[in-house]
């Protein structure tokens, strides 16, 4: 009955689209150009760009995780923790090899803090929620204790490259978006990932290896924080224990915005581009108009709220048709 | 995993915490000081009043990330009133009341917009740290006087802050233990569908329980204004994970329907506050405590997973 | 005796399968009314509309003189109607006072305070009144099966209960405890209390009821005195001989190879000592009552729950690690009873849902890259082989599919991986007639083949129709063996009811 009224009605039919927050953010834009001086220009879309990135990258791998029902909310502290780990490598030195090794070193780590969160989360069947918030917790106070919560600078010019070049940070975008999104749609991996969050139970009948996948989706997310956390040091031009720390719900809000559903079983790589490019348009435009910090994070605190409550709203129509 | 292991697993707060007394008595001779432990039972209420709100939210199988902005809004607003000019018996029951609100703005996305509890909350935690540093301008404020005189004030010998956690904890005791809502609250728990079916309004209980936690959460903003005497941009934070800690160590399941007040939340913020104390007293290096803090976290969760499995009614 | 509930032509139908066919009776007030009747005969249905956990969709309930309105339980005990389901409606972790009266405590004035004392003292004359000698203030965690099904009754008393369903009260019982249950049944109507009991152990429903109702396939075919009846009568009402369903012929036993063996399998309490061996192109049909312990062995067999001893032998190898996973690579497949929650992803499309367990053959190399082509080849290959419906979409979300085009899903999913082993837990139940016809065609073919096939149904009919050998289970154990020529309903019926 009521799936029909929506099919119906043209409103509720964007409303259930998934380029629906493609068409918020045009409609956003338009509205708030007028107030935002200066945001239809290409320096502010230069900005957005480059802001959009690394939060695009991170809520790639959030989006798997999501996907499978779980959550990561480590991520912050992951990009914090690869930070500093990388810049006391790199410090000082100026060769390529020591570059690499801090990188790789890097991406390491954020490996492994994914891997100690699928371990909890699938050996000790604790709720990821509850294990990714300590860890968040956790690896936030080691990076701070590692550095005496001081920040690390001195990194090798051609390590800042990667975060100031925007084509070198816009290639990697596109590549790990690309790769994500054929690797969710055109592999088993990513349909054992959609069967997962949408039944575990008959994924597991079916054959599924549903531990050692969930275990791998945490350190997937792990790993593509770190890949942000590479630019962002890289921009930053300093390995920082507060680094991503305010980007915890950019990341969750502009995922479950885009559509990806916190109950499992419903996401798309593109959707999360569309939730990262309206949040990074908002938060441009709330800058540009002057308004204070708190201001800013109360509006994304909002933006959350409303996304989740989309969600569940979208759930319950979905469940009517 | 049989019954003794079970037995073992109940009784694991109690054993911790005699574990950590003993660990620090060694370490420092100062630890023991009656002095030091009153002081530890002062230091404890903020953060096991909240345990207390929390307790009630975990019985649902709810969570509440946003008590430590909670506290941080009411104590902002109790900033501004009482430079205002505002006397302190009008600005202890608006906080009370700012807490109540705020709580059933959680409710209200929970219960009547069906979204999931952590994620609710977590946003709250920011739109009300956002909220407070708009209301107090991103500075510190240091309330009169009076306020502080109140924190320190002693009777009978024991502190204020003691007397009012002690009254909370018994209050909170009573209201799980001895009253409809309260074991409402744990049927619920137990299994939603199945205290639907027994006719209990469940959306009505989860409401009450986010409302708890906020009036639980302005209640220890008001202890802590006592004790700091101001209110600055670090008011509250990460409170939330003091208050989860404490209250799963006491035994309380994160998975709903069992744990306690007493000796459950009071047990659990004893030993996290033990910790923290004889960390101090250590001279431990201070950006140590989020990691103890976490750590501890981990072991509560690890032991309330492992009590899950081996409780002898499993399924 | 003027009836004090009465039953007009009530109908209901899953999915546009009709369950209950008309459905009338009357009960006088204080009788015990027995009612009996196979596994899916509408039992269930029937008193989960009477206790408002269901609404008819026509026909209508009169208690008393009144008409039952609402399906709402609520609704329904306010009426004074108690139904005791077989998985009880007690909370653990809160003691049997607070079970008792947890909608309505005593409070102290108009406080919300609870009055202990008074509590446990209205507790207490429950628990006097239903025989159960136990403290009120203890936990019900710490209360035996029969304990809590005393509590149950004394919780329908407490409600002012009119008439008391009883489903499968014994099953979890031990025999003490079904003497104390009795007693106190008999207590009740004593006093006039008004009661239905439904149970597969017909000596029981001899001894307490006054009235026997027979029900088979949602129809009422036997509604008299207990006197009326014996046991063979009974068991030959229950089965009937539907001939509404036609049966493929089912080509000669060919006696392959032995492909599965289970050897003295053992878990817990559930399966006690089962051994069967099941050969290529063989069907091997099991029959048994709810809770006999035939989901339970497949799901062992599958390595959905741990055994706790004895073995799997599969083309002779025994199975030491056993999970899903290893089962399906050794060619088992299983199709579980429950499809929606077990069998199905309800927001995937017909495609994901049919390809899930075949993936690996799809793609080409180790990177697990898919071949769209053949995995579309393959999806229409299936689709045309199950016969599942032309109209649907391969894109179109399950949860569009009627019950029968479902069903017809997770079979394909399972036949796209060429298992040797088909493992069915009731194929057919929620099927419409069609579908089930084209099942059981599939089942045959398949046979044919050269595909062993273990399958567990309700319907004996089905069993008789298709099987080449079927074993009896009841608690756990297989308790008798018939082989094509001794096919017999009532002498299946009777080893599954331990009917002697």
């Amino acid at each position: 009955m009521r799936a029909n009224v929506l099919a119906r009605n043209p409103l509720a039919g964007a409303f259930l689209s998934e380029y629906f927050v493609l068409l918020l953010t045009v409609i956003l834009f338009v509205a708030l150009a007028p107030f935002a001086v200066g945001l239809a220009s290409s320096e502010s879309a230069l900005n957005i760009v480059a802001y959009l990135i690394p939060l695009f990258i991170a809520g790639t791998g959030l989006t798997i995780v999501l996907i499978t029902g779980g959550i990561d909310l480590s991520i912050p502290a992951v990009i914090a923790l690869t930070s500093v780990v990388g810049a006391r490598l790199m410090t000082g030195e100026s060769s390529v090899i020591s570059v690499a090794v801090g990188v790789g070193a890097m991406l390491g780590v954020g490996a492994a803090i994914g891997a100690f969160n699928g371990v909890l989360i699938t050996a000790l069947r604790l709720p990821a929620f509850m294990v990714t918030l300590a860890s968040m917790l956790f690896f936030n106070g080691f990076a701070v204790w590692f550095t005496q919560s001081s920040n690390i600078g001195d990194l090798p010019a051609n390590y800042l490259a990667l975060g100031k070049q925007l084509p070198i940070a816009l290639t990697a975008a596109v590549v790990i978006g690309v790769v994500f999104h054929l690797l969710l749609s055109r592999t088993i991996f990513g349909r054992w990932i959609y069967a997962l969050g949408q039944n575990a139970v008959a994924a597991h009948i079916s054959g599924v290896p549903v531990q050692r996948l969930t275990f791998a989706t945490y350190v997937l997310s792990g790993f593509c924080a770190a890949i942000a956390s590479v630019i962002l040091t890289g921009r930053l031009e300093t390995g920082s224990p507060v680094l991503g720390r305010e980007m915890l719900l950019d990341v969750v809000g502009a995922t479950v915005l885009g559509g990806t559903s916190l109950f499992g079983g419903r996401g798309r790589i593109y959707w999360t581009f569309f939730g990262v490019l309206f949040l990074t348009v908002l938060d441009t435009a709330l800058n540009l108009m002057n308004l204070s910090q708190f201001a800013v994070t109360m509006s994304k605190g909002a933006v959350i709220l409303f996304a989740a409550v989309i969600d569940a709203t979208r759930r319950r129509f979905v469940a009517f048709a | 995993m049989n019954r003794n292991a079970h037995r073992i697993l109940q009784f694991s707060p109690l054993l911790l915490f005699v574990l950590v007394l003993v660990f620090f008595g060694l370490q420092s001779p100062r630890f023991l000081d009656p002095r030091n432990l009153a002081n530890i039972a002062a230091q404890s209420a903020s953060t096991g009043i909240l345990a207390v709100g929390m307790t009630f939210v975990l019985l649902t199988a709810g969570v509440d990330l946003s008590v430590g902005a909670i506290m941080f809004v009411t104590a902002a607003i109790a900033g501004k009133l009482a430079l205002s000019g505002t006397p302190v018996h009008v600005v202890v029951p608006c906080m009370l009341l700012a807490g109540m609100l705020f709580g059933s703005v959680n409710a209200f996305f929970i219960t009547k917009l069906r979204v999931v509890a952590f994620v609710v909350t977590l946003a709250m935690l920011f739109v009300g740290r956002g909220l407070s540093l708009w209301i107090t301008e991103t500075r510190a404020m240091n309330l009169p006087a009076i306020y502080l005189e109140i924190g320190s004030a002693r009777f009978l010998g024991v502190s204020i802050p003691a007397w009012i956690f002690l009254a909370v904890l018994i209050v909170g005791h009573l209201v799980v233990t001895r009253t409809p809502l309260g074991r409402q609250i744990l049927a619920v728990g137990h299994d939603v569908e199945a205290a639907r079916k027994a006719g209990i309004q469940t959306g009505r209980i989860l409401a009450a329980v986010y409302v708890i936690s906020g009036l639980c959460a302005a209640a220890a903003a008001i202890i802590t204004l006592g004790q700091l005497g101001a209110v600055s941009p670090k008011f509250g934070e990460q409170k939330e994970f003091a208050a989860i800690a404490a209250a799963v160590l006491g035994g309380t399941s994160l998975f709903g329907g069992r744990g306690s007040v007493l000796p459950g939340a009071l047990l659990g913020t004893l030993l996290i506050q033990t910790i923290e104390n004889g960390l101090v007293i250590m001279n431990a290096d201070p950006y140590l405590y989020p990691m103890v803090t976490s750590g501890i976290i981990f072991v509560a969760v690890a032991l309330e997973s492992l009590r899950n499995r081996s409780a002898p009614v499993a399924r | 005796m003027k009836p004090i509930l009465e039953f007009r032509k009530i109908e209901k139908a899953f999915f546009g399968v009709r369950v209950l066919k008309g459905i009338s009776f009357s009960v006088p007030e204080g009788s015990i009314l027995g009612i009996v009747g196979e596994n899916g005969a509408g039992k269930s249905t029937m008193m989960n509309i009477l206790g408002g956990n269901l609404r008819a969709d026509g026909g209508e309930i009169l208690i008393g003189d009144e008409r039952l309105v609402a399906a709402d339980p609520r609704e329904s005990e306010r009426r004074g109607i108690a139904f005791i389901h077989q998985e009880l409606n007690l909370f653990p972790n809160l003691s049997i006072a607070e079970n008792l009266f947890l909608t309505r405590f005593p409070r102290a004035g108009g406080l919300p305070w609870i009055k202990r004392g008074e509590l446990n003292r209205r507790a207490a004359e429950l628990l006097k009144e239903v025989g159960l000698d136990v403290s009120p203030d203890r936990s019900v965690e710490t209360l035996s099966a029969g304990e809590r099904q005393l509590l149950e009754v004394a919780k329908a008393l407490s409600f002012n209960a009119r008439i008391i369903i009883f489903d499968e009260p014994t099953t979890s019982l031990t025999s003490r405890e079904i003497e104390v249950l009795f007693a106190l049944i008999a207590k009740l109507r004593a006093r006039g209390m008004t009661m239905i009991y439904i149970s597969h152990a017909l000596q029981d429903v001899f001894r307490l009821c006054d009235d026997i109702l027979v029900l088979r396939d949602g129809e009422v075919v036997a509604h008299d005195a207990t006197e009326t009846f014996s046991t063979d009568k009974l068991i030959s009402l229950m089965v009937g001989r539907s001939l509404e369903q036609v049966f493929p012929g089912r080509a000669k036993t060919r006696s392959g190879e032995v492909l599965l063996e289970v050897r003295r399998l053992v878990r817990g309490e559930v399966i006690r000592d089962v051994s069967f061996s099941l050969r290529a192109g063989e069907v091997l049909g099991i029959s048994g009552l709810m809770g006999a312990g035939r989901s339970e062995l497949a799901r062992a067999i599958f390595g959905l729950d741990r055994r706790s001893s004895g073995e799997v032998r599969i083309h002779g190898e025994t199975v030491r690690k056993s999970s899903p996973r290893a089962m399906i690579r050794r060619g088992l497949a299983f199709l579980t009873e429950n499809r929606r929650s077990e069998g199905l992803c309800m927001d995937g499309s017909i495609a994901e849902n049919l390809t899930l367990a075949a993936l690996p053959i799809y793609s080409k190399h180790a990177s697990g890259w898919l071949s769209r082509e053949n995995i579309r080849t393959a999806v229409q290959k299936m689709r045309g082989e199950v016969h599942l419906d032309a109209k649907a979409r391969s894109e179109q979300p399950i949860r569009t599919l009627s019950g029968g085009n479902q069903q017809k899903v997770v079979l394909g999913k399972w036949l796209l991986r060429n298992p040797k082993i088909l493992i069915l837990d009731e194929p057919t139940r929620g099927v419409d007639v069609g579908a089930k016809a084209e099942i059981y065609r599939l089942i045959s073919e398949l046979a044919g083949q050269g595909m062993g096939i273990l399958l567990i149904s309700s319907e004996i009919e089905e069993l008789i129709g298709l099987s080449d050998c079927i074993v009896v289970m009841r608690g756990g154990t297989i308790v008798d063996e018939l082989a094509r020529a001794e096919f017999d309903r009532e002498r299946i019926l009777r080893a599954a009811l331990k009917a002697a």
